[in-house]
């Protein structure tokens, strides 16, 4: 017996020796003798993932391919690490304090998976202003930390107002790092309630037969109680207030470091993002304003020519030479209107581009022409005819009653008195057992 | 003392020796494939405008007389839909016999920055459903929307009730404040004007950083240990790249939209107390007098089921369906019993009502 423990432990040795980075060390130079495409996958910046200048966790553009894949994979490395503890730290040992283990597996400040929870607050949610924050952190440790936390001082005089701006600058770095404080105090704490919960299922394991055999299951059911830990305090009251602190107070620090380049910009005669936003914005009005005036003159394009359709068919003449209906009254209008229609016609033609108008002509007008001016519409070689009208009929569905003939929009309130038990709303769970099933009342 | 763990420690090294084989075999692997495509069912373009563009599947002759267009979310794209041959909702639309159109809302850039709802849905989407109306000849047509595409249904039928014959939703948000709707809870006390005034449009990598938090032991280190089982199965590598590559090949969000969305729909929650407007139009649930169906997921963690199910206290029509699918947000889409059980009882529905 004790010869195995200690072959375990010799085997043990040599297996963490086969470290990770040795791992990665045989890839990079697989794939730079490869030089092929490398799939990636995962989200860039997360956890374990070095940031790189622009973009957390981006890799640079001449990065090499073993270094992409170690981004890649970075996810694994600490089960594997993890794997090599669990399995030389006794903890599934008979007599030995398991609940003591599990702390020291999972709990202890610098385990692999402590990154895992306390790495998703540091991706591209944060950008430069994360950097800066690291630049601030590291200035305050050289003994910085009366200038980064200065009482308000007023300005005076020609730099009044670039004193004012970096001074507010200088604040709302402070209150982002102060929030992302209170929003990792809350991670950690998550941290810690998933080993107890993760103690607490563990118990539920100890008799014989329901004990755990494998790393993995161990893992997985660690997993569990973590995600529902977090779960339970993403939740909480408390989490919303510090999520909405934190990303308020990030936003904050980035606007106010934009204005700081955007002044800079300005001073070397550089363009800058709000520049560009408001040209986009007039832009976008100016589409919007165009689309409503000739969405406008479509609609009245149409109704004279519906006009000048019924006035046609009024003043046709029965077989008896008789016109279908008096038309006196409306005549000069009809005349007024078509003539109007006409000009119209003449001059949306002349604005609409050629395509378009081919286009038109081919089909049916169903398509506004302001949005065939917008888009392209590839026309269907054949034109299916339009169906016939009938009647609607409403079958019966899972209920088995019949329904009743949609009715035109009503008011709200109509509705509102119809919509009570359904005389045609059902309930359907295919495929899952019948106790999931339910019909609505 | 008794111990929950009985782990041997030969075994414990013998599992770990077995994690390290797969490891390196499955590493040798990963250099060199290539990016894995989609279905990529026959489709040919009918209408484009901007970055969007509106797809029509081919390649079988149709039995319904009403097409479906697909109203897919911002987020993401819209290949969940036909991710892979033997996981696809289009392929099995079209061999159920339906005649399938997809709106692909493209990638925002600058240029679409003040893109707002109103320019989404009386804009963009009305002119997508109008090409489709106007292909086939008909007043009106079915949508089907997916999460955030069929709020978007929801709300352009409530707006233009005459273009819509039947309205089908899948894993769609109603009520946006229910208790365990986590996204939701999170920005209820976030500064969204500030927020998209600073980011301008919201960038992809933000948003899937924001989903990967919902579950973030599972989604940023569990799923990559599971990875490992795989490493050495080409196919299954393949198809796991493949999702990878929908999830976080995905666009930014137009920033005056995702404003008027957070605002709207997860702060306000408009949609249910009725007091929604778009573009100065109001958006009134009850109005709707549609048939719908509305299909969700039991174990949806992006939109909890009871946000979806609150859609029948709502909605005006009184030939409403609702299927519970035992599975998740993309479950619902991909998995294997999706697919036996999620297009057929679509089909089956629209069939009754074409």
């Amino acid at each position: 017996m004790a010869d195995q423990a200690s072959d375990f432990i010799r085997q043990s040795q040599a297996m963490a020796e086969q470290s990770w980075s040795q791992w990665m060390r045989y890839l990079q130079q697989a794939a730079g003798q490869t030089a092929s495409p490398l799939t990636g996958f995962g989200m860039p910046g997360m956890a374990g993932m070095a940031g790189m200048p622009g973009m957390p966790g981006m890799a640079a553009p001449g990065a090499p391919m073993g270094d992409m894949l170690e981004r890649s994979l970075a996810g694994i490395a600490p089960y594997l690490e993890w794997m090599q503890r669990a399995a030389s730290a006794q903890a599934t040992v008979p007599g030995t304090d398991w609940q003591a283990a599990m702390k020291e597996l999972f709990g202890a400040a610098g385990q692999p998976f402590t990154q895992a929870f306390g790495g998703i607050d540091s991706t591209a949610a944060q950008g430069f202003v994360q950097q800066w924050q690291a630049w601030l952190e590291a200035a305050g440790q050289a003994g910085m930390t009366d200038w980064l936390t200065p009482p308000h001082l007023p300005g005076f005089g020609l730099h009044r107002e670039h004193h004012a701006k970096q001074q507010s600058l200088m604040a709302a770095m402070m209150e982002s790092a102060a929030q992302q404080r209170r929003y990792q105090a809350l991670i950690l704490k998550a941290n810690t309630q998933g080993l107890e919960r993760l103690q607490d299922k563990l118990a539920d394991h100890v008799e014989p037969g329901r004990q755990l055999d494998s790393l993995k299951a161990l893992y997985d059911l660690w997993v569990d109680a973590a995600e529902d830990a977090y779960a339970e305090i993403a939740l909480s009251d408390e989490f919303r207030e510090v999520y909405g602190a934190m990303v308020n107070a990030q936003m904050r620090e980035r606007q106010l470091v934009q204005e700081h380049l955007e002044d800079l910009c300005r001073q070397l005669g550089l363009p800058t993002r709000s520049e560009v936003d408001s040209l986009g914005r007039r832009l976008q009005e100016v589409r919007r304003e165009l689309r409503a005036a000739a969405a406008g003159q479509v609609a009245a394009e149409l109704a004279a020519l519906r006009e000048e359709l019924r006035v046609l068919k009024a003043s046709r003449p029965t077989a008896d030479g008789v016109p279908a209906k008096p038309v006196s009254a409306d005549r000069p209008k009809a005349k007024a209107t078509r003539t109007k229609t006409s000009a119209r016609k003449a001059t949306s033609a002349k604005a609409r581009p050629s395509k378009v108008k081919s286009t038109a002509a081919k089909s049916a007008p169903a398509v506004e022409p302001s949005a065939r001016a917008e888009g392209t519409v590839a026309s269907k070689p054949k034109p299916k005819p339009k169906p016939k009208p009938k009647p609607k009929k409403v079958e019966a569905e899972a209920s088995g009653k019949g329904g009743r003939p949609r009715p035109s929009a009503r008011p709200r309130r109509a509705a509102a008195a119809k919509s009570v038990p359904g005389a045609r709303r059902s309930m359907v769970s295919p495929g899952i057992p019948a106790p999931h099933r339910a019909r609505r009342k | 003392m008794d111990t929950p763990l009985r782990i041997d420690p030969a075994e414990a090294l013998a599992e770990i020796n077995r994690f390290q084989r797969k490891l390196a075999a499955g590493l040798r692997h990963l250099p060199g494939m290539g990016e894995p495509e989609y279905a990529n069912t026959p489709r040919e373009l009918v209408y484009a405008e901007d970055k969007l563009k509106v797809w029509h599947f081919t390649g079988t002759r149709p039995t319904a007389r009403t097409p479906v267009l697909i109203v897919y979310a911002l987020v993401n794209t819209v290949w969940m839909t036909d991710l892979q041959a033997d996981r696809s909702l289009v392929r099995n639309l079209l061999e159920q016999g339906e005649d399938v159109y997809l709106i692909d809302w493209g990638y925002p850039d600058g240029a679409d920055r003040w893109l707002t709802l109103d320019d989404y849905l009386n804009g963009y989407l009305d002119r997508c459903v109008d090409a489709v109306r106007h292909r086939h000849g008909l007043d009106a047509i079915n949508l089907l929307g997916i999460c955030q595409g069929g709020v978007f249904s929801l709300c352009y039928t409530a707006m233009h009730p005459d273009k819509v014959k039947n309205l089908v939703t899948m894993v769609t948000p109603v009520d946006f404040h229910t208790p365990d709707n986590m996204l939701s809870h999170w920005v209820q006390q976030l500064d969204v004007d500030r927020f998209v005034d600073v980011m301008g449009n919201i960038p992809a990598a933000l948003m899937n950083w924001v989903y990967l938090t919902l579950k973030p032991l599972r989604l940023n280190q569990q799923k990559y240990i599971g990875l490992v089982e795989i490493l050495d199965n080409p196919a299954e590598l393949e198809n796991f790249l493949r999702m990878e590559r929908w999830i976080f090949d995905s666009p930014d969000q137009a920033g005056e939209a995702f404003r008027q969305f957070i605002k709207d729909f997860y702060q306000g929650n408009k949609l249910v107390r009725h007091d929604l407007s778009i573009g100065g139009r109001p958006v009134d649930l009850g109005l709707i007098q549609q048939p719908v169906l509305n299909i969700y997921a039991q174990q949806d963690h992006l939109v909890p089921p009871d946000a979806s199910r609150a859609l029948g206290k709502h909605i005006g029509t009184q030939d409403y369906t609702e299927i519970a699918f035992k599975g998740g947000h993309i479950g619902i889409y991909v998995s294997g019993r999706a697919q036996r059980e999620v297009p057929p009882a679509i089909h089956r529905w629209l069939r009754a009502r074409d």
